[in-house]
C-alpha cells in the first residue's frame, strides 16, 4: 500500500531511492534556466512590494507562493535523474530456494497451506515465476536436511521432516558459485531445526556477495493453536519412583480453557491432569506427577487433545525418553544411638523394593549392629575405613553420631563421598548431630547445606515445631506427600509438631530450603534443607523425631505419609548419583541416518578418572543385531571415552558400554537413544519473521510476505548482484512536480482573489 | 546413686567383654510359625468385683530363704514427664474397674492388685524400670531419661502411648480394656510399635490371649526359640532356660507375634511367659538376687529395647 502510492507519487519505488544517487542533466546549459528563473523572481518581488499592491500577511504569502513555484520550475528545468544500478536482465541467475518440509502443509494462509504459494505463484505460469523469468535465468531448489535441484517447484511434495535452514543456504550458493547470480529467493516459514547457529550461513553468504530475498510463508501468530512447548522429565529413574516433570505449554485462541494433559507410557495413560490454558503467546509452566512401573527404556509422550478448530495438532505432543532402572540403591545409614528415627526410617524403606538402606548402628561404644547387609563381613570393622568401601553406597545418611565418631581421615572421605564421588549425603538431627554433635569445622560441615552456629544448644535445649513447606518445597518432587500440590499442601498443614534439638536457623548462600519450621523461639528452625556440593549433593534435617508423623495419635494406623515422605526422600538422595562407569548420548532421538556420540565416563574405586581402561560399547540397533564400537579416550578430560555411530534406521538403539582395566572389570552402563521422524518444525509453527528478516538484511536482501512478493522481481532488479548496467532515471516528470506547480500557482491565484487583486 | 545400683555395675562389668565384640550379623528370623507348646492350668477362681483405689501391701513370699520388703509404696501418680526425644520407659496402665460386660473374657476374676502389692500393672514400678534405665544408660549408646520415678507411666487407651514405641505391661494375667483400649493398641501396634508383656505365668496366659485376641484378632502368637535375633539384637544370650524368680518351677517361654504373622517382618511383641524379668531388675541392687540370674534378666530387657528401636 505504501509501496504503491510512493510509485504513484513520485513515479518509482522506493527501493529505486534507496538504491540511485541524484543528480542533474538538463537537456540546455544549466545557467540560462538558472538566470531566467531568478529574474522571474525578481520581477515577482518586484511586483508584489510595489506600494498599494498588498499589504501584510497577504503580501508575504503571495510573494512565497510565487517564489515557491518559480524553484520548482527550476528543479524540472534542471532535470533531475537518479543514477541507478540495475541488473541485466536474462544475464543472471536467480537461485529459488524452497522449504520442502513438512510444516508448509499447515493451513494459515486464508485457509490455504503454505505451500499452496509455492504452487501458485512459483509454478510454471505463476506470477511471480513469470514476472521472475522475464529477468533471470532460474534455478530452482528445494531444501529440508540440505538443499538439491528440482525441475518444478509446483511438484514437491512437502514431506522433509527437516529445515535445516543455513546448511542449505550454504549448499546453494555453492550450487551456483562461479555464476553471475543475482541473489537466491527463500521460500519458507522460518522452521530450523538444526542446531547449528544461523551467524555462521550469514557470514558465508555476505562474504560470497549472495543477498537473500525471503518470503515467509504463514502468519506471525497462529490464530487457533495448543502447543506442548517443552517437557524436561529425568533421563532416568528408578522404578516406582514418583515422576515429576514440568511441561511448558503455550496456546494463542483458547485462553482459560480447560484441557486435560495426558502423559502416556508406550500407549497407556499413566497421569491425565487439567490445565487452565494461559493467555494468549503467554507459556505456561505445568507440572505433572507419574510413577514408571516398567523398567527399561520407556517413550513418554505428553499430550493436549487436539482443539476445534486448531491450526496445528502435530504440536500438541511431545515425546521424551526415560530410562526406567530396576535397581536397588544402597544407602549406608549410620547411627550413633538406638532410637526410633532410625526404626521408622528403616520400615519407610524397607516397603521400597528399589531400596536398600544398610544399617549400621552404634549400639555401644565400638559395638555395631548391622542390619540388611549383603555380605557377613560387610562393615564388620564398623564405619568404612578406605573410600573404595564407602564409595560402593550412592547414599548415606548420618544420624545421631557425633564427629569424634569418625577419624580425621573418614572425616573427609565422607566429604568427598559428596565432592568426588557425586554421592547423596543427608545429615539428621540429634542429639549427636550438626554443632551439638561437634560437627563445627570438620571436613563434613564445610559440605553441609546449613551453618553450624558457633553456640550449641544446652543439653536442655528441646523446641517443639510445627513443619511446612517452603514455597519451593510445595512443589519438590521429594516433599510431595499427597499425589497433587494442593493435596500435598493440606497434607503438610494437618501433620503434627514434632521437635529438634539442634537450633539450626540458616542455609548457607546457594542452598536451598524445602521444609521450616516455626515455634516457640523467634525465627524460623530448617527442617530440610539442600545443595549440590561438588557431584554430589547434601541434605539436612535437624529434627529428632520424623516418627511421630507415622506414631502420632492423630495419624491413622493406615496413613502413608511417612513412608512416602522417606521413600521420595532417600530415592531423591540417590537420584542421578554416578556409578563408576556412566555413558550418555548427546540427544535422546536422532533421524534415521544422523551420528549419535556416545560418552563414557570411567572412574576408579576412588572415583578418579581412569584413562587406561579399554573401554567398548555394544550397539544394538532395532533389528537386535549387535556390533561393537571401540571408545577413545579424550584427553581433554580425565576419564571420559567417546565414539560415534550411525543409526541408520527408526527404532531404538541400546548402547551397552563396558570397561575393562586389565583384567579388572571395572563396570558397565547402558544408554539408549531413539531414531524417529523429527517434528520439530511443528513447534512453534508460526512463521519466524524474526529470523528471515535476520538472514535478509545481513545479507543485503529484503524481506517479503506472500502478499506483497510480487515486487520481488523489481526489487531484485535494483538489489541484486551479478552483471549490471547503469541507468538514468528521470525526475522531472515525477506526477509530484506537476502537482506541486499546479497547487502553488493556483493558490497564488486563489489568495489574489481573496485580497482583491486581478 | 551408685550404691543402690553397685550390683547392677557388677552386671554391666560381666557383661562388658560381650559388648566390645562386633557380633556377627543376627541369624534371619526363623521361618515356620509355630504354636506354643504350652498347657494352661484351668482357672481357679471366679469373677469377683474389683475396688477402685483398693491398694493394700502384701506381704512378700519368701524367695532363696531371704526376708525381703519392697520399702515405701510407690507414687503411681507421678505426673507428666515431658517428652524430649530421649527414650523413655513405658508402662502401661491398664484401668482398673472395667464393668464385666465390657471384658473380653479371659480371668478377669482375678483382676485387681492381685497379690496385695499395687494394681497389677504398677507391680515393680518404679525401682524396676529406674534400674533398669541406668543399666540401659550405662552400657548402651541409648542415653534414656533416668530419673528418679524410672520413665512414663502410660494409659491402654491415651494418645500419649504413641509418643512411646517401645512399652511394658506388668501383669498381663490382669490386663483388663475397653474396646476403646483395644483400638488404640491395635493402632499403636500396627504403627510401630512394640510391647513387652512380663510377670504372668500359667492360667493367666487365658486372659492374655484372650485380650490380645481383641487387640489384634487374627493375631497368630508364636514361640521365639534362641535364633530369634531378638535373643541377639546387643547381648548374644546363650540359653532361654530361664530361672524364674521365687523358685517358679514352669519352663519359661518367649511367646511373640509377626507384623502380618509374617515371620519375616518384625515382632510385634515379646512376652515373657512363665518369667518375669522386671522382679530381678526390681532387686538387682538389693543383693537378693544372684548376679548371673540379674544378668540375665538384664540382657533380655537391653536385648528386647535395642530390638524394638532398630526393628
Amino acid at each position: 500500500m505504501f509501496e504503491s502510492f510512493i510509485e504513484l507519487v513520485f513515479k518509482y519505488r522506493p527501493v529505486v531511492f534507496e538504491q540511485g544517487e541524484l543528480g542533474f542533466s538538463p537537456p540546455w546549459p544549466a545557467a540560462v534556466a538558472v538566470m531566467a528563473v531568478l529574474a522571474a523572481m525578481g520581477a515577482a518581488v518586484w511586483v508584489y512590494l510595489r506600494p498599494g499592491r498588498a499589504h501584510g500577511w497577504s503580501r508575504t504569502a503571495l510573494l512565497g507562493l510565487r517564489l515557491a513555484a518559480l524553484a520548482v520550475l527550476l528543479f524540472a528545468l534542471l532535470r533531475p535523474v537518479l543514477v541507478v544500478r540495475t541488473v541485466e536482465a536474462q544475464r543472471n541467475v536467480l537461485a529459488v530456494l524452497v522449504d520442502g518440509s513438512r510444516s508448509m502443509a499447515i493451513a494459515d494462509l486464508d485457509a490455504k497451506p503454505r505451500s499452496a504459494f509455492v504452487r501458485e505463484a512459483l509454478g510454471p505460469s505463476g506470477a511471480l515465476r513469470t514476472a521472475l523469468e522475464r529477468r533471470f535465468t532460474i534455478r530452482d531448489f528445494e531444501f529440508s536436511s540440505t538443499a538439491r535441484r528440482v525441475a518444478d517447484p509446483a511438484a514437491m511434495t512437502f514431506s522433509g521432516t527437516r529445515s535445516y535452514l543455513g546448511r542449505s543456504l550454504q549448499r546453494t550458493a555453492d550450487e551456483v558459485a562461479g555464476l553471475p547470480v543475482s541473489g537466491i529467493v527463500l521460500v519458507t516459514d522460518g522452521a530450523d531445526t538444526s542446531r547449528e547457529p544461523m551467524a555462521d550461513a550469514i557470514r558465508a553468504l555476505k562474504s560470497a556477495g549472495l543477498p537473500v530475498f525471503a518470503v515467509g510463508l504463514g502468519r506471525e501468530a497462529l490464530d487457533k493453536d495448543v502447543q506442548i512447548g517443552r517437557v524436561d522429565p529425568p533421563a532416568t529413574v528408578l522404578k516406582g519412583a514418583t515422576l515429576v516433570a514440568e511441561v511448558v505449554i503455550s496456546q494463542s485462541g483458547y485462553a482459560g480453557r480447560i484441557v486435560p494433559l495426558v502423559v502416556e507410557d508406550e500407549g497407556q495413560v499413566v497421569a491425565s491432569q487439567d490445565v487452565t490454558l494461559p493467555p494468549d503467546g503467554e507459556p505456561s509452566a505445568v507440572r505433572v506427577r507419574f510413577t514408571l512401573a516398567e523398567p527399561g527404556p520407556r517413550v513418554l509422550s505428553f499430550r493436549v487433545g487436539a482443539q476445534d478448530g486448531e491450526q496445528v495438532t502435530q504440536n500438541n505432543a511431545r515425546q521424551a525418553l526415560v530410562t526406567v532402572q530396576d535397581r536397588r540403591e544402597r544407602v549406608l545409614y549410620v547411627e550413633g544411638e538406638p532410637r526410633f528415627e532410625m526404626k521408622f526410617l528403616r520400615r519407610a524403606a524397607a516397603g521400597d523394593a528399589n531400596l536398600q538402606v544398610v544399617m549400621l548402628q552404634r549400639t555401644a561404644d565400638r559395638k555395631f549392629l548391622r542390619l540388611d547387609i549383603d555380605a557377613p563381613d560387610d562393615l564388620a570393622g564398623g564405619f568404612p575405613k578406605t573410600r573404595d568401601e564407602l564409595f560402593a553406597y550412592r547414599g548415606l545418611v548420618l544420624g545421631s553420631i557425633e564427629a569424634s565418631a569418625f577419624t580425621a581421615d573418614q572425616q573427609r572421605m565422607i566429604a568427598d563421598f559428596v565432592n568426588q564421588r557425586g554421592g547423596g549425603l543427608l545429615a539428621l538431627g540429634g542429639r549427636r548431630a550438626f554443632a551439638e554433635g561437634g560437627y563445627a569445622g570438620t571436613a563434613v560441615a564445610d559440605v553441609l547445606p546449613v551453618h553450624l552456629d558457633d553456640a550449641k544448644a544446652g543439653a536442655e535445649f528441646v523446641e517443639e515445631i510445627k513443619v511446612s513447606p517452603t514455597r519451593l518445597g510445595q512443589t519438590h518432587v521429594a516433599t510431595q506427600i499427597a499425589d497433587t500440590e494442593t493435596l500435598s499442601a493440606e497434607r503438610w498443614a494437618s501433620l503434627p509438631a514434632l521437635t529438634t534439638v539442634n537450633p539450626v536457623r540458616r542455609v548457607k548462600p546457594g542452598a536451598a530450603l524445602l521444609l521450616e519450621g516455626r515455634g516457640a523461639s523467634p525465627g524460623a528452625q530448617v527442617v530440610l534443607a539442600y545443595q549440590r556440593y561438588g557431584a554430589g549433593k547434601v541434605l539436612a534435617m535437624p529434627v529428632q523425631d520424623s516418627w511421630m508423623w507415622q506414631m502420632h495419635a492423630t495419624i491413622a494406623a493406615e496413613d502413608m505419609t511417612h513412608e512416602t515422605l522417606w521413600r521420595r526422600l532417600l530415592r531423591w538422595l540417590v537420584d542421578g548419583v554416578p556409578e563408576r562407569v556412566s555413558a550418555a548420548v548427546d540427544r535422546d532421538r536422532v533421524e534415521a541416518g544422523d551420528a549419535v556420540t556416545v560418552t563414557a565416563l570411567v572412574r576408579d574405586g576412588g572415583f578418579l578418572g581412569v584413562n587406561d581402561a579399554a573401554v567398548s560399547a555394544t550397539v544394538t540397533g532395532p533389528t537386535g543385531e549387535g556390533r561393537d564400537v571401540p571408545m577413545r579416550f579424550i584427553v581433554d578430560r580425565d576419564g571420559e571415552y567417546r565414539a560415534s555411530f550411525v543409526a541408520e534406521q527408526d527404532g531404538l538403539y541400546e548402547i551397552a558400554v563396558a570397561a575393562k582395566r586389565g583384567d579388572e572389570a571395572v563396570g558397565t552402563a547402558t544408554a539408549f537413544v531413539r531414531a524417529a521422524p523429527d517434528d520439530g518444525e511443528y513447534f512453534d509453527a508460526a512463521m519466524r519473521a524474526t529470523l528471515l528478516k535476520r538472514i535478509a538484511e545481513d545479507t543485503g536482501g529484503r524481506f517479503y510476505t506472500a502478499a506483497n512478493a510480487s515486487s520481488l522481481a523489481d526489487d531484485i532488479t535494483y538489489l541484486g548482484r551479478g552483471v549490471t548496467v547503469v541507468q538514468e532515471k528521470d525526475l522531472w516528470d515525477m506526477p509530484i512536480v506537476l502537482a506541486l506547480l499546479v497547487g502553488l500557482v493556483g493558490g497564488e491565484w486563489f489568495l489574489r482573489r481573496r485580497v482583491g487583486l486581478p | 546413686m551408685k550404691t543402690p545400683l553397685a550390683v547392677a555395675f557388677g552386671v554391666s562389668a560381666a557383661i562388658a567383654a560381650g559388648a566390645a565384640a562386633i557380633p556377627q550379623a543376627p541369624p534371619e528370623p526363623q521361618g515356620t510359625v509355630r504354636l506354643p507348646s504350652i498347657q494352661f492350668p484351668p482357672a481357679q477362681q471366679g469373677p469377683q468385683p474389683m475396688l477402685p483405689g483398693q491398694g493394700e501391701r502384701r506381704s512378700m513370699p519368701p524367695f532363696m530363704g531371704l526376708e525381703r520388703d519392697r520399702g515405701d509404696a510407690a507414687n503411681l501418680e507421678p505426673g507428666q514427664l515431658p517428652y524430649d526425644g530421649r527414650f523413655m520407659f513405658a508402662r502401661l496402665r491398664y484401668v482398673q474397674g472395667v464393668p464385666a460386660s465390657e471384658l473380653g473374657g479371659g480371668r478377669f476374676g482375678r483382676r485387681g492388685f492381685g497379690r496385695g502389692q499395687g494394681p497389677p500393672w504398677s507391680h515393680d514400678y518404679p525401682r524396676a524400670e529406674r534400674n533398669f534405665m541406668k543399666i540401659l544408660d550405662e552400657i548402651t549408646t541409648i542415653a534414656p531419661y533416668t530419673g528418679p520415678v524410672g520413665g512414663a507411666i502410660v494409659d491402654i487407651g491415651s494418645p500419649d502411648l504413641m509418643k512411646f514405641p517401645v512399652s511394658y505391661m506388668a501383669e498381663a494375667g490382669y490386663w483388663t480394656q475397653t474396646d476403646e483400649e483395644a483400638a488404640n493398641l491395635r493402632a499403636y501396634l500396627t504403627k510401630g510399635g512394640f510391647i513387652i508383656f512380663d510377670d504372668f505365668r500359667g492360667g493367666d496366659w487365658s486372659n492374655f490371649e484372650a485380650q490380645m485376641k481383641r487387640v489384634l484378632p487374627d493375631v497368630r502368637m508364636v514361640e521365639l526359640d534362641i535364633s530369634h535375633p531378638i535373643f541377639h539384637a546387643f547381648f548374644d544370650v546363650a540359653t532361654l532356660d530361664f530361672v524364674q524368680f521365687y523358685g517358679r518351677s514352669e519352663k519359661a517361654l518367649f511367646i511373640g507375634a509377626y507384623e502380618d504373622n509374617d515371620p519375616s517382618k518384625r515382632l510385634l511383641f515379646i512376652a515373657n511367659y512363665n518369667n518375669d524379668v522386671g522382679e530381678y531388675w526390681e532387686f538387682s541392687d538389693t543383693g537378693w538376687t544372684p548376679i548371673d540370674l540379674s544378668n540375665e534378666a538384664y540382657k533380655l530387657g537391653v536385648n528386647y529395647i535395642v530390638y524394638a528401636l532398630t526393628h
